[in-house]
């Protein structure tokens, strides 16, 4: 089976005004549709930043970025902003939702992104979907000020899946947020990969990244096989 | 319907989100680009008005552009000569101009010399042309009494003449030419001489210096024809009846004025050999081409552009003031900008956004400017359109409503496009990093 997702021998220098620091040196990763991944390290051990390279942000400076079968270590600015519309929905640990727009607005963001076009009802539609898939549909006509952290965090979650990516990244997506509806969350991402969604959570919690199929640890800028488990 | 693009959509989509998400802002936004706007929708208006007021009077006072005008001086046989020379011809008119007086005769007018009813003084030069030239003279009604009688400027006419100068038909008829000329002339008066005859009620005798008899005049209609003095136009063979051809250029008599259609090739050249054959010296017979009409367009462009360039200084301060909210707009909005690369958003639709809603709000401040002048010119037009003809009925130019719109999207366009660049640059990893 073709991996979703193929990172080989990835390398990232910061190049700063001090010296360069090297803050991925060769990560190897494969993920598979329907698999979830959590990756756990210190703070500035460089999870965002390998977050960043497979989410198109960034480029790579050494190694190969395989999407399926097609190289885009070197992608074009604008083929990369085609690619994260259609491949990847992203969660971040502060929600980035506005607040004069409604949680469907929020959502219908990631679908009025010059990406193609479709019509009102068909985008409602889509959007409504979403929001019924992470349990806050009610919650569409409420404007994030009036709504909780995890309900906020859910509506993140919705403009991430509703161009039904084939991939989910979310960088510390319960970092805001208590243990109970950190959990939920947790959940609501879990339930994407059952659609044969692929997963990768960065997080500093051992319990939401025991939750994934597979735990990894970023150390001085190498991936390797979490060491430690405790009990789903 | 026109389809547009996904991303002509979005970017009207979220630039109307974010107008409304910012709706104080973007008031102040017009009130500032207002000022400006509104100086380009008024100079343009006003050019319009001005420029169809010029030179609709110009062509009524004038003629058409490219008309010849023949001036023929004083002479016994100007008369007869273009009279033979002109029958039968619609595309050249003669005019004959002398001063008559209609009312009660032996009495000095109500407006002597043919003076406005309105202008203070209102004495006009008493003027008498021999083949020696013109001379100020003394007004030959200068000691009788005053009475019910108006002087006017009397313009006889050989043929229709408003192919030439278009004169508007106010009210009644304009001259018939196609029929028998009556004993009693048939005249039309323009709106000075109507509002003299609405003013005083006099007999309907007129006198005409050289005039056989005094004839009784039928007054057929009114017309616009330019003028501030009052004047009325008769058919020549009319007015012939009662005046001999010579007094048409002696005495009180302005000579021959003869008006060619730019199509009347030739006339000029057979109406000059044969004055010139009758025995009239070549000096008194002049002919100018009439370029009114480029004329005061050229005038009225160079007047035009320099209020133009006034008011595009005025707009100028409201693009600078676009530009400051615009940049202040972006720097609040980074996290948003970042956040809408991460979910795919090129980066020339973030620009887009940014000029959409400062275009919006330049075509906002537009319309609101185009209503204003409209409903200005409006209430201008209902308060002094009485003292000034050229106001009244005077619709909103169009021209006026499309230079509002364009200084609106220039400014829009001028104003967002260094926040545009900016909102392109804003870098995706923000993100990540916030």
């Amino acid at each position: 089976m073709t991996p979703l997702i193929q990172l080989n021998g990835v390398t990232k220098t910061l190049k700063g005004q001090g010296a360069p620091r090297d803050i991925l040196s060769g990560v190897d990763l494969t993920v598979h549709g329907g698999e979830s991944v959590a990756i756990l390290g210190r703070s500035g051990s460089g999870k965002s930043t390998l977050l960043s390279l497979i989410g198109l942000f960034d480029r790579p400076d050494g190694g190969q970025y395989l999407l399926g079968h097609r190289d885009i270590t070197r992608l074009p600015e604008r083929k990369a902003a085609a690619l994260r519309s259609a491949e990847f929905g992203f969660v971040f640990q502060r929600f980035f939702l506005l607040k004069h727009l409604t949680a469907a607005q929020n959502v219908a963001m990631a679908l009025v992104n010059g990406q193609g076009w479709l019509p009102r009802r068909k985008r409602r539609a889509k959007v409504m979907a979403a929001l019924e898939q992470v349990g806050i549909a009610h919650l569409a006509k409420q404007r994030p000020p009036r709504m909780s952290g995890g309900e906020q965090q859910r509506v993140a979650i919705a403009r991430a899946l509703v161009r039904e990516p084939r991939v989910l990244l979310a960088d510390e997506p319960t970092g805001a947020l208590d243990t109970e509806t950190g959990r939920l969350v947790i959940g609501a991402l879990h339930a994407a990969t059952e659609r044969g969604c692929g997963l990768i959570l960065v997080t500093h919690d051992r319990e939401h990244a025991d939750r994934m199929g597979r735990v990894l640890q970023l150390d001085n800028g190498v991936l390797a096989p979490a060491t430690e488990r405790v009990g789903v | 319907m026109i389809r547009l693009s996904g991303r002509f959509r979005s970017s009207l989509i979220i630039g109307g989100q974010g107008i409304r998400a910012r709706k104080l802002r973007t008031f102040l936004s017009m009130v500032s680009l207002f000022l400006g706007v509104m100086a380009v929708v008024v100079v343009q208006a006003g050019a319009s008005i001005a420029e169809r007021a010029l030179l609709s009077e110009s062509e009524l006072r004038e003629g058409k552009d490219g008309t010849v005008q023949m001036y023929v001086a004083s002479h016994a046989k100007a008369v007869p000569v273009t009279l033979e020379t002109l029958r039968g011809r619609s595309d050249a008119v003669a005019t004959f101009g002398t001063q008559a007086i209609i009312g009660e005769p032996g009495v000095t007018p109500v407006n002597p010399g043919g003076a406005s009813f309105d202008g203070p003084g209102g004495y006009s030069p008493y003027v008498t042309c021999d083949e020696s030239g013109c001379h100020n003279v003394d007004a030959p009604t200068a000691g009788q009494p005053p009475g019910k009688a108006i002087e006017l400027q009397l313009t006889a006419l050989t043929g229709d003449v408003r192919k030439i100068r278009p004169y508007r038909l106010e009210s009644g008829r304009w001259l018939d030419f196609s029929s028998a000329p009556s004993l009693s002339p048939g005249i039309v008066i323009n709106r000075e001489a109507a509002k003299g005859f609405a003013r005083h009620r006099v007999p309907a005798e007129m006198r005409i210096d050289g005039a056989v008899a005094n004839s009784t005049p039928r007054i057929i209609g009114v017309v616009d024809d330019g003028g501030f003095q009052p004047a009325a136009y008769v058919r020549a063979d009319e007015l012939l009846t009662w005046l001999p051809e010579t007094a048409l250029v002696s005495g009180r008599g302005q000579g021959v004025q003869v008006l060619m259609a730019p199509s009347a090739t030739g006339l000029e050249q057979t109406l000059r050999a044969r004055l010139l054959a009758a025995g009239m010296p070549a000096g008194q017979v002049n002919t100018n081409r009439v370029d009114a009409r480029e004329h005061a367009k050229t005038q009225l462009a160079i007047m035009r552009w320099i209020f133009l360039g006034m008011a595009s200084l005025v707009l100028l301060i409201g693009v600078a003031g676009i530009l400051n909210v615009g940049l202040a707009t972006v720097g609040e909005r980074i996290e948003e900008f970042a956040l809408r690369r991460a979910v795919g958003t090129p980066r020339s639709l973030l620009a887009g956004i940014v000029l959409a809603e400062t275009l919006l709000t330049g075509l906002f401040t537009a319309a609101a400017a185009i209503g204003v002048g409209a409903a200005g010119l409006h209430l201008v037009s209902t308060l002094v359109g009485d003292r000034e003809p050229f106001l009244q009925n005077v619709e909103f130019p169009w021209q006026a409503g499309v230079a509002g719109v364009i200084a609106g999207l220039v400014a829009g366009l001028l104003g967002g496009l260094i926040p545009a660049l900016r909102a392109a640059r804003i870098p995706i990893a923000t993100v990540m990093r916030a």
